[in-house]
């Protein structure tokens, strides 16, 4: 087995015309971990593994795997020599082949009964074992990621690139598939990047999180300190629905409990705690899964959004206390210094 | 099992499907019963034997002329950005506008001992037309040739569509565990178009079997030829019959085959993103080697057959001084033989829509005429007037002419119009009915109007193909009945080309207005 380096993109920007797809986006891919990277569509996240992965040259910038440069000014690998495993949101399996064939492809350079070795290796890895004769169509959607993943790794490449891997499977199986695939891709060691618009599948299975809007990268750190210590607005939007309000029609607990007393903060409905505190009304409630969201008067014009644990059900023009959470209350204004 | 309910309204297609088919299933029956003549023995020797195995390597050889024009030229429009790419792309079905005959003709005049190639080769080396050796266009090979340089459109639509349709994933996946250029190609892209390919092959490959003109004109005995033969200058009808049974037998099982492909096209049906691949940019040198392959295609299956035509036209200031009764029994065919097609079509088309035991049996009839080569129809044609004891004249005779044409070009009529009826959404017909729309008044409002466009497509398909039909004309026009057709192989194989390319370049005109049709649609397709 060779080394294991980092994956890196330092600084890599990719115009399509006059649109900007990727602008001096830098981020480091640690071995053994899944770093996701999570945006709108539209926002360049495809099109930068399209760049790490060759398959698009950046106008500049550098792509290097450990210090081999893949892509540079003056150079570019292509995406067929740089061995870095790829897995798509559409599966991509080759039709005319059996699952054993597919996860075969990539293997070369040794014999036959050896390539067959390894292959079965990772199907069996995969839980795949008894449909390795099974040709695509036949396979399930979950079968057929499963198999996708065993392909990207099976060759040993140097990082793997995942493209909404899991957002064409059915909602009851994707929990059991993304498991099962995560950990073999944890499990083999290298760099993986997990291209996703789902905030809640990035907090729950990455080890970190990269946030890109617009081509830039805004923020990259663990789920943990994204989703508490977001730098910017978009960065919040991103990991989780978040709500803007003027400090000045805050009740003065509140205010007093955030530590400032001017300007526009952003808050998580879940900051908002009730039982006890100021009074509030509520203005309605609607149950969504497992929080119930209740938009609560604080007086005339000024509403603010809380996201609760079900209870006793809520009725307009209830009159109810409330307190203020200040570490799910973000201050976005630029400070001076 | 679809339950058979007798209704009033199955009597007119269940008539239409009869006329239809009349034609192919007389000649098949004297094919497998007829018995007076001459001896199976000789027929089995002298006449099944060799204009089967004739057939066959034709066919053969040109199969292999079609894949390698056709499979290279789709995957390199489909795959690379290199000068001209947007005209080759549907510049290379215009070929499908020449009728066989035609390209025979232009290629014999270009390859022949006076020919600007012989006389090229001549002046450069100053040898004479005896000291050295130049491929014989009058041989199995040079027919085969010929079918191939206007038949290979078909291969090249379907692996055209084929390889546009496989995604973009798959071939990015492959090229990420490490696949070249050419592996892409021969271990990804082909074997998955592979059936898509064959069934395109297929269809060529049928109307390659049914050729009559060029195969006459160059002296090659292929069935087709031999048909047509056995009758008018042995008097062997029996002979006859047999050759048209195999070779309906060798057209259906290319039809079949064709069809079976048809299902699988080859395209992954797990995708949900049918991108069409990215083209990718080729190096100057190898994008310049890219437009000259298909610049050397298209030269070679259309603009230099196209080109010495008109040149002769020209130069020998060629005057078919018959050509206005000519146009007069052209049109008059084709338009009486639309109408009738038109009119089948449509019953076949709204049948299909009513009923599932119609449908399998207008399919059926509609594919057998489609398979069956005018030879045989006209050959069945001919046996039904034998048995009624009327002479081959007159009023009968065009009526007999224009019942092989519907018996042959109905499906080729169908087909526009279904296209258009699927395109609708499956409930118009119970909306229509919820409406208190049925019956009569149905059809008028509601089915009518919309297959309209499909059935004018149909109409112009239909014209030109009857326009361009030789063998069943050449066997059952009566006297003064010259078509366009029948008169280009009429002079060409009199040797007097020059007369010839007046009428050819007419029919090549003509053709070209349904191609044009299909290249736009197939656009239409990609675009969606």
């Amino acid at each position: 087995m060779s080394a294991i380096h980092p994956l890196i993109a330092d600084q890599v920007s990719r115009s399509f015309g006059a649109t900007a797809a990727v602008e001096a986006a830098s981020l480091t891919l640690e071995p053994g971990e899944i770093t996701a990277l999570i945006g709108h569509s539209g926002s360049g996240k495809t099109t930068f593994l399209r760049l790490l992965a060759g398959m698009e040259r950046p106008d500049r910038g550098q792509i290097l795997s450990g210090d081999t440069v893949l892509a540079s000014d003056t150079q570019h690998v292509p995406i067929e020599k740089r061995n870095i495993g790829l897995v798509f949101q559409d599966f991509a399996l080759f039709p005319h082949m059996t699952a054993l064939e597919n996860v075969m492809f990539g293997l070369r350079g040794t014999a036959k009964p050896d390539r067959m070795k390894i292959a079965e290796k990772w199907l069996d890895r995969l839980g795949l074992t008894s449909r390795r004769d099974a040709y695509p169509h036949h396979l399930s959607g979950g079968e057929q990621q499963r198999t996708a993943i065993a392909r990207a790794l099976a060759p040993n490449p140097v990082a793997i690139l995942l493209d909404e891997p899991f957002s064409g499977l059915d909602p009851s199986m994707r929990d059991r598939v993304r498991e099962a695939a995560l950990s073999a891709v944890r499990d083999a060691g290298m760099p993986a990047l997990l291209v996703t618009h789902d905030a809640s599948e990035a907090l729950v299975h990455a080890d970190s999180i990269a946030v890109i809007d617009r081509g830039k990268i805004l923020q990259t750190g663990t789920p943990d300190a994204l989703y508490h210590q977001p730098q910017r607005v978009e960065v919040a939007k991103a990991l989780g629905p978040v709500h803007s309000i003027d400090l000045e029609s805050l009740p003065g607990q509140w205010r007093a409990a955030i530590g400032s007393t001017t300007g526009t903060v952003h808050y998580r409905p879940e900051a908002i705690q009730l039982g006890t505190g100021e009074p509030v009304m509520v203005r309605g409630s609607k149950l969504a899964g497992a929080v119930t969201e209740v938009a609560l008067a604080l007086d005339e014009t000024n509403t603010v959004y809380a996201a609760c644990q079900p209870g006793a059900p809520l009725l307009p023009g209830d009159q109810i206390q409330a307190t203020i959470n200040p570490s799910l209350v973000f201050d976005f204004t630029p400070k001076m210094t | 099992m679809p339950r058979f309910t007798p209704s009033l309204s199955a009597i007119p297609p269940s008539l239409i499907i009869g006329l239809v088919g009349l034609p192919v299933c007389i000649a098949l029956y004297a094919g497998l019963v007829g018995g007076d003549g001459a001896t199976w023995d000789h027929i089995l020797q002298n006449r099944l034997m060799p204009y089967t195995l004739t057939t066959l390597l034709t066919l053969f050889i040109a199969a292999v002329i079609m894949l390698g024009l056709a499979v290279p030229a789709a995957w390199i429009v489909t795959q690379y950005e290199f000068p001209g790419r947007n005209v080759f792309s549907w510049a290379l079905i215009l070929p499908l506008a020449m009728p066989g005959y035609v390209m025979a003709y232009a290629w014999a005049d270009l390859m022949g001992v006076s020919g600007p190639l012989q006389s090229q080769i001549r002046d450069v080396t100053g040898l004479s037309a005896r000291d050295y050796w130049f491929p014989n266009l009058f041989s199995t090979p040079g027919l085969a040739f010929v079918l191939a340089s206007t038949l290979f459109p078909y291969v090249y639509i379907t692996a055209r569509a084929a390889f546009s349709m496989q995604t973009r994933a798959t071939l990015e996946a492959a090229r990420s565990l490490g696949a070249s250029p050419l592996d892409l190609f021969w271990r990804v892209a082909l074997p998955v178009a592979l059936p898509a390919i064959l069934g395109g092959l297929c269809l060529a490959l049928m109307e390659a079997a049914a050729d009559y003109g060029a195969a006459d004109f160059l002296g090659v005995q292929t069935l087709g030829v031999g048909i047509v033969r056995s009758w008018t200058s042995f008097g062997e009808p029996n002979t006859a019959a047999r050759l048209a049974l195999m070779l309906v037998c060798i057209a259906f099982v290319f039809l079949i085959v064709a069809r079976l492909y048809q299902g699988k096209s080859g395209v992954q049906q797990t995708s949900t993103r049918w991108l069409t691949p990215e083209r990718s940019a080729l190096s100057p040198s190898m994008a310049w080697l890219a437009t000259l392959l298909c610049a050397t295609i298209l030269l070679l299956c259309f603009v230099a057959p196209i080109a010495r035509l008109m040149w002769l036209a020209v130069e020998t200031e060629a005057r078919t001084t018959d050509l206005l009764p000519l146009l007069r029994s052209t049109l008059l065919l084709g338009l009486f033989g639309t109408a009738l097609a038109l009119c089948a079509a449509l019953v076949f088309t709204l049948a299909a829509k009513r009923s599932r035991a119609l449908r399998m049996g207008t399919r059926l009839i509609a594919a057998a005429g489609y398979a069956a080569p005018g030879a045989v129809l006209g050959l069945g044609a001919l046996f039904f007037l034998r048995e009624t004891g009327q002479p081959l004249a007159g009023i009968v005779a065009v009526a007999l002419l224009v019942w092989v044409y519907v018996s042959r070009f109905t499906s080729a009529g169908v087909e526009p119009m279904q296209a258009t009826l699927d395109r609708l959404p499956k409930n118009l017909d119970l909306a229509a009915q919820s409406l208190g729309s049925r019956g009569l008044r149905q059809f008028w409002q509601v089915d009518l109007p919309l297959i309209l466009p499909g059935a004018l497509a149909a109409g112009l398909i239909l014209f030109v193909e009857i326009l361009k039909e030789l063998p069943a004309t050449l066997m059952l026009r009566p006297f003064g009945w010259d078509t366009l057709a029948v008169k280009a192989h009429a002079y060409a194989t009199d040797e007097r080309l020059a007369q010839a390319t007046l009428p050819s370049l007419m029919i090549v005109l003509a053709g070209l207005f349904p191609v044009l049709l299909l290249s736009w649609r197939l656009n239409q397709g990609e675009r969606k």
